[in-house]
């Protein structure tokens, strides 16, 4: 008991001692936590506003479309009401028209539309819930409600549709179709009498039936039957876990992404608190015999680390867990196209654990292994002041006599504290595999909306809400990332710049200059930056691959960004560190060497 | 150096010269100050207090030689010397004395007495310290230079020590 | 004054701190070292004897007074110009030694010819020789971890003299030295001294200061005493105390 008290009162002395470290830590471990929450929050609701439309809305279970060869009709309109025949088939709505017009024109938009014809009663099938005005009548259509706020029209307006005026009479929701534009061109009701006075579609004309089935789950099985039964030509069958698919797709991209980035983040938070303990463990055994002397040995200064460390981590926990609650509804507002869900989601006690133990974990992993090692170090020789004896000479160390001087200072500063070095690298690799993956999906979004923009089947100027917010999320994690990375170069700098004063006041007193040790120590830190630079280009392709597996889209650009923007990357992460490690690195070399040499 | 010479006969009888030869070896450069008379004169005193036995050799082409041997009673000298623990003097009591006396009859500085013999007891362990240099590794003479040399050090500390005290004393 | 001094000081100051706390650690000290010298300058530890060696290597900034290499003024010299001269015409001797552990003996005697620009192979070259010259060649290849405290010290006077420097600036050389060991490096620095290295030693040790030609006692960051050594041949079985 008393043991404990001794513990965590030196814990917390010790972390008003260095609150900036302490302060730094616990961004690096809030940001993981928060990043981990929102993505727990939205995991947790991705697939609940379909769930309840599709309840809402009689949602179908299978699709059955003709395609859209004209020659076909006929022949399709009947094999499709032939299909409600199959066994498992339990009930059936249509089949429906589907005709598609590229002149939707309200005010000055012109958009295509694809306008189904409808009965005036509800259907036993996919039973659009309207959500303002009325269903349709005849001279009077309703508008899917996604394509609705597209369009910004209400109930009373009107739309010109291949030259005939119609009134709009509703805004409905349905699950039948993924709501626009993650589906498009957008949906519109119509009478089927109105449907068949618009002027005939040549082409892309198709019929369409909606299926329940006695087992919802077994839907891809029946859709793969009907597909390739070959009984049924001409007709495409999509189960509704497809349509759900499309029609949460925003969501399960937020998600993907906000896994990837807790996971990025998580490691960059490992990797700050290694450098910390690692720093501090190194300052520790230089105390350890006055320590000794008072009765704590180097195992105690190991769980005192650990105890500060996991109060930090719990501190990050709390804020992670209440910065994750108050965003997440923001994240995990349904599209339009779906009805919401009655009130935000709330902290689980699962999510809790779960962040709870994240924080604990990354904090402790990061301390127990940089603490074993510095608790096993020989107390003769932390008494002795002496920094580890290297046990061999690396090779890079000798070829580096060839190199100019600052190189050979950076290499030489590097290679004393090869875990360091790794651990530099690979903090940066994975922030460059992030910002990498990140530009990746830009890239691919930015080709989406070019491609959106010039074609009719969207409304233009309308925005996209699929990628905006998915763009929202990844801006914001880019920028912890970067937050997190920064810091991380800083850390990393500073303690190379405190442990290498010795080496480095030595070599100026034997005639290096400032600029020419500030150059070496630069060239510590960019060695590593470059590596990670090139390293994180295809790290972040293999990323971004992988998170598009998981989410079950497809990249358009081969998961890689531009040429021109992977160098800009790797220049912008040599210039950052740079610029980032200037200063503990300038201030390192123009330490006054006598005070250094001295001071031992 | 009657005891050294009685301990140098105990393993076996010996020429004078012989005997000046080991000195010399023993000493280092330090033999060179052990002229060849001084142990012919000690052998002539041990001879008379009848420590040692002379016996007379001849020799066919020079003059006839002594071989020196111990008594019983230069046995009994000899064991006593080896159970002796007498130790030379250190001078410090003499020259304390002395700052005591020039500080308080007020003949000189005190201080600059210490520099002076500091400056002298440099110069000797400058000198000690290029004949213990000059000396091959494991000579049993470097030995003896280092005891001279570590004495000397010692004093030096000793006598900074002084310098340190009688600079307080002025200035109180 | 000699005409023919490498390394000068004139009014030489540092101070720290200020007001009561004020410490005058170099006051007002005027030196002149020839070519070929060996001074030590001797005195108990804080006497600022170290400072005094910082300033003169151009390792701190002096409060005041004016230091020259070969006739040129080196205090008022910019970081990197001071950082030249100490790579070409100062060679250093600490007392900790202070050698790079990650490195070899030769490659830590290396290390100042490579940062003077020096080519590697001529680098190679010269701490090889140096080695040798410190009894030190099977040694080369060793860390400095496998050598012993007078080995070490060896290879820090080698890696000091590397550049061939003007001036040999040592620091406690035999501080941190065990019986054998210091006499191992009284015994290189000797020969250092016989052949026209200039060199000035600071040291509380009286052994190594005795080897010098010219001895400086500082007290109170102020030259106090000034001894010329050597020169006499003395009576040496006086002084080992064999009286007659």
């Amino acid at each position: 008991m008393g043991r404990l008290v001794l513990i965590l009162r030196l814990a917390t002395r010790d972390l008003r001692r260095r609150r900036v470290e302490a302060l730094l830590l616990l961004v690096a471990l809030a940001a993981t936590t928060t990043t981990l929450t929102m993505g727990l929050a939205v995991r947790g609701v991705t697939d609940r506003p379909w769930e309840r439309t599709r309840a809402a809305t009689a949602g179908p279970d299978a699709v059955v479309t003709s395609t859209s060869v004209p020659a076909s009709i006929t022949a399709s309109a009947s094999a499709l009401t032939g299909l409600a025949r199959s066994p498992g088939v339990t009930a059936m709505s249509g089949p429906y028209t589907m005709r598609y017009y590229d002149d939707l024109r309200v005010r000055d938009l012109r958009v295509a539309t694809t306008v189904q014809g409808r009965d005036a009663v509800p259907s036993a099938v996919d039973r659009p819930r309207v959500t303002d005005g009325a269903w349709v009548r005849d001279g009077a259509v309703v508008v899917e409600r996604a394509f609705a706020d597209a369009l910004k029209v209400r109930p009373g307006d009107t739309v010109t549709i291949a030259g005939r005026r119609l009134s709009v009479g509703g805004i409905a929701v349905t699950t039948a179709r993924a709501p626009y534009p993650n589906s498009a061109p957008g949906l519109i009701w119509a009478s089927e009498a109105d449907a068949a006075r618009l002027a005939p579609a040549a082409e892309n004309f198709r019929r369409v039936v909606y299926l329940r089935l006695a087992d919802p789950g077994s839907a891809p099985a029946f859709a793969a039957r009907g597909a390739a039964g070959g009984s049924t030509p001409g007709v495409q069958v999509v189960p509704w876990q497809e349509v759900r698919a499309g029609g949460t797709a925003e969501l399960t991209l937020v998600r993907t992404a906000l896994f990837t980035g807790a996971w990025a983040l998580a490691l960059l938070a490992v990797a700050s608190v290694a450098v910390l303990v690692g720093g501090r463990m190194a300052d520790q055994t230089r105390r350890v015999g006055l320590l000794k002397a008072v009765g704590a040995t180097p195992r105690l200064v190991a769980v005192v680390l650990l105890a500060e460390h996991v109060m930090l981590a719990l501190a990050a926990a709390a804020v992670g867990l209440g910065v994750g609650r108050l965003v997440a509804p923001s994240l995990t507002r349904p599209g339009d196209g779906l009805l919401g869900v009655g009130n935000p989601p709330s902290l689980t006690l699962a999510t809790a654990v779960v962040v709870v133990l994240a924080a604990v974990g990354v904090a402790g992993v990061a301390t127990v292994f940089p603490a074993v090692r510095g608790a096993r170090t020989s107390t003769l020789r932390a008494l002795a002041g002496t920094t580890r004896a290297p046990r061999h000479r690396s090779r890079l160390t000798a070829l580096s006599a060839r190199l100019p001087v600052p190189l050979l200072l950076g290499v030489r500063l590097a290679a004393r504290r090869p875990r360091r070095t790794a651990l530099a690298a690979v903090s940066l690799t994975i922030t460059v595999a992030m910002v990498v993956a990140a530009l990746a999906m830009w890239h691919d979004v930015g080709v989406n909306d070019a491609r959106i923009n010039g074609s009719v089947d969207f409304v233009q100027g309308a925005g996209n809400p699929v990628t905006e917010r998915l763009e929202q999320v990844t801006v914001a994690m880019m920028l912890a990332l970067l937050a997190l990375a920064a810091v991380n170069a800083i850390l990393i700098a500073w303690a190379t710049a405190v442990d290498t004063l010795r080496p480095t006041a030595l070599a100026r007193a034997l005639g290096a200059s400032p600029r020419q040790v500030a150059s070496g120590l630069s060239a510590a830190q960019l060695l590593p930056a470059l590596a990670a630079g090139i390293a994180g280009i295809p790290a972040g392709s293999l990323v971004y691959r992988f998170a598009q597996m998981i989410a079950g889209g497809q990249g358009s650009s081969g998961y890689s960004p531009p040429l021109p923007w992977l160098l800009a990357v790797v220049a912008g992460t040599l210039a950052g560190v740079a610029v980032l490690t200037g200063v503990p690195v300038r201030a390192a070399a123009r330490r006054p060497v006598a005070e250094v040499l001295r001071s031992d | 150096m009657q005891d050294v010479v009685l301990a140098l006969l105990a393993k076996e009888p010996s020429h004078g010269y012989e005997l000046r030869a080991r000195l010399q070896h023993a000493l280092g450069p330090l033999g060179d100050a052990l002229n060849a008379g001084q142990v012919y004169v000690t052998l002539g005193r041990l001879e008379k207090a009848g420590l040692v036995a002379a016996q007379r050799v001849g020799q066919t082409d020079r003059p006839d030689r002594k071989v020196y041997e111990l008594t019983a009673a230069g046995q009994d000298r000899v064991t006593a010397w080896l159970a002796e623990v007498g130790w030379a003097k250190p001078v410090s009591a003499k020259f304390h004395l002395k700052l005591v006396a020039v500080a308080a009859a007020g003949l000189a500085d005190p201080v600059a007495i210490v520099d002076a013999q500091r400056r002298e007891l440099l110069r000797q362990l400058g000198d000690l310290q290029g004949a213990a240099l000059a000396e091959p590794d494991g000579s049993s003479a470097a030995l003896l230079l280092e005891g001279a040399v570590l004495r000397l050090q010692a004093d030096l500390r000793w006598l900074e020590a002084c310098a340190r005290h009688w600079e307080r004393e002025e200035r109180a | 004054m000699t005409a023919n001094a490498v390394l000068r000081a004139a009014g030489l100051r540092k101070e720290y701190g200020r007001g009561a706390a004020l410490v005058r650690a170099v006051d007002g000290v005027d030196l002149d070292v020839a070519a070929g010298e060996a001074v030590a300058i001797v005195g108990a530890s804080g006497c600022g004897k170290s400072t005094l060696l910082h300033l003169l290597g151009g390792l701190e900034r002096a409060s005041g007074g004016e230091l020259s290499m070969a006739g040129e003024r080196f205090d008022t010299m910019s970081e990197t110009r001071l950082a030249r001269l100490r790579r070409n015409a100062i060679g250093f001797v600490f007392q900790g030694f202070h050698l790079v552990d990650e490195l070899t003996a030769a490659e830590n005697v290396e290390l100042p010819a490579l940062l003077a620009g020096v080519s590697p192979r001529a680098a190679r070259r010269r701490a090889a020789d140096l080695l040798e010259r410190v009894g030190l060649a099977d040694r080369s290849r060793h860390l400095p971890s496998a050598l012993s405290g007078g080995q070490r010290q060896r290879v820090a006077v080698a890696r000091a003299l590397v550049n061939r420097p003007l001036v040999v600036l040592a620091d406690e050389p035999t501080g941190n030295l065990d019986s054998t060991a210091t006499t191992d490096v009284l015994r290189l620095f000797d020969g250092l001294r016989r052949n026209g290295h200039t060199l000035v030693i600071v040291t509380h040790d009286s052994r190594i200061a005795a080897t010098s030609d010219r001895l400086i006692t500082m007290r109170d960051g102020a030259f106090v005493d000034e001894t010329r050594l050597g020169g006499g041949a003395r009576r040496l079985g006086s002084l080992a105390g064999l009286g007659g």
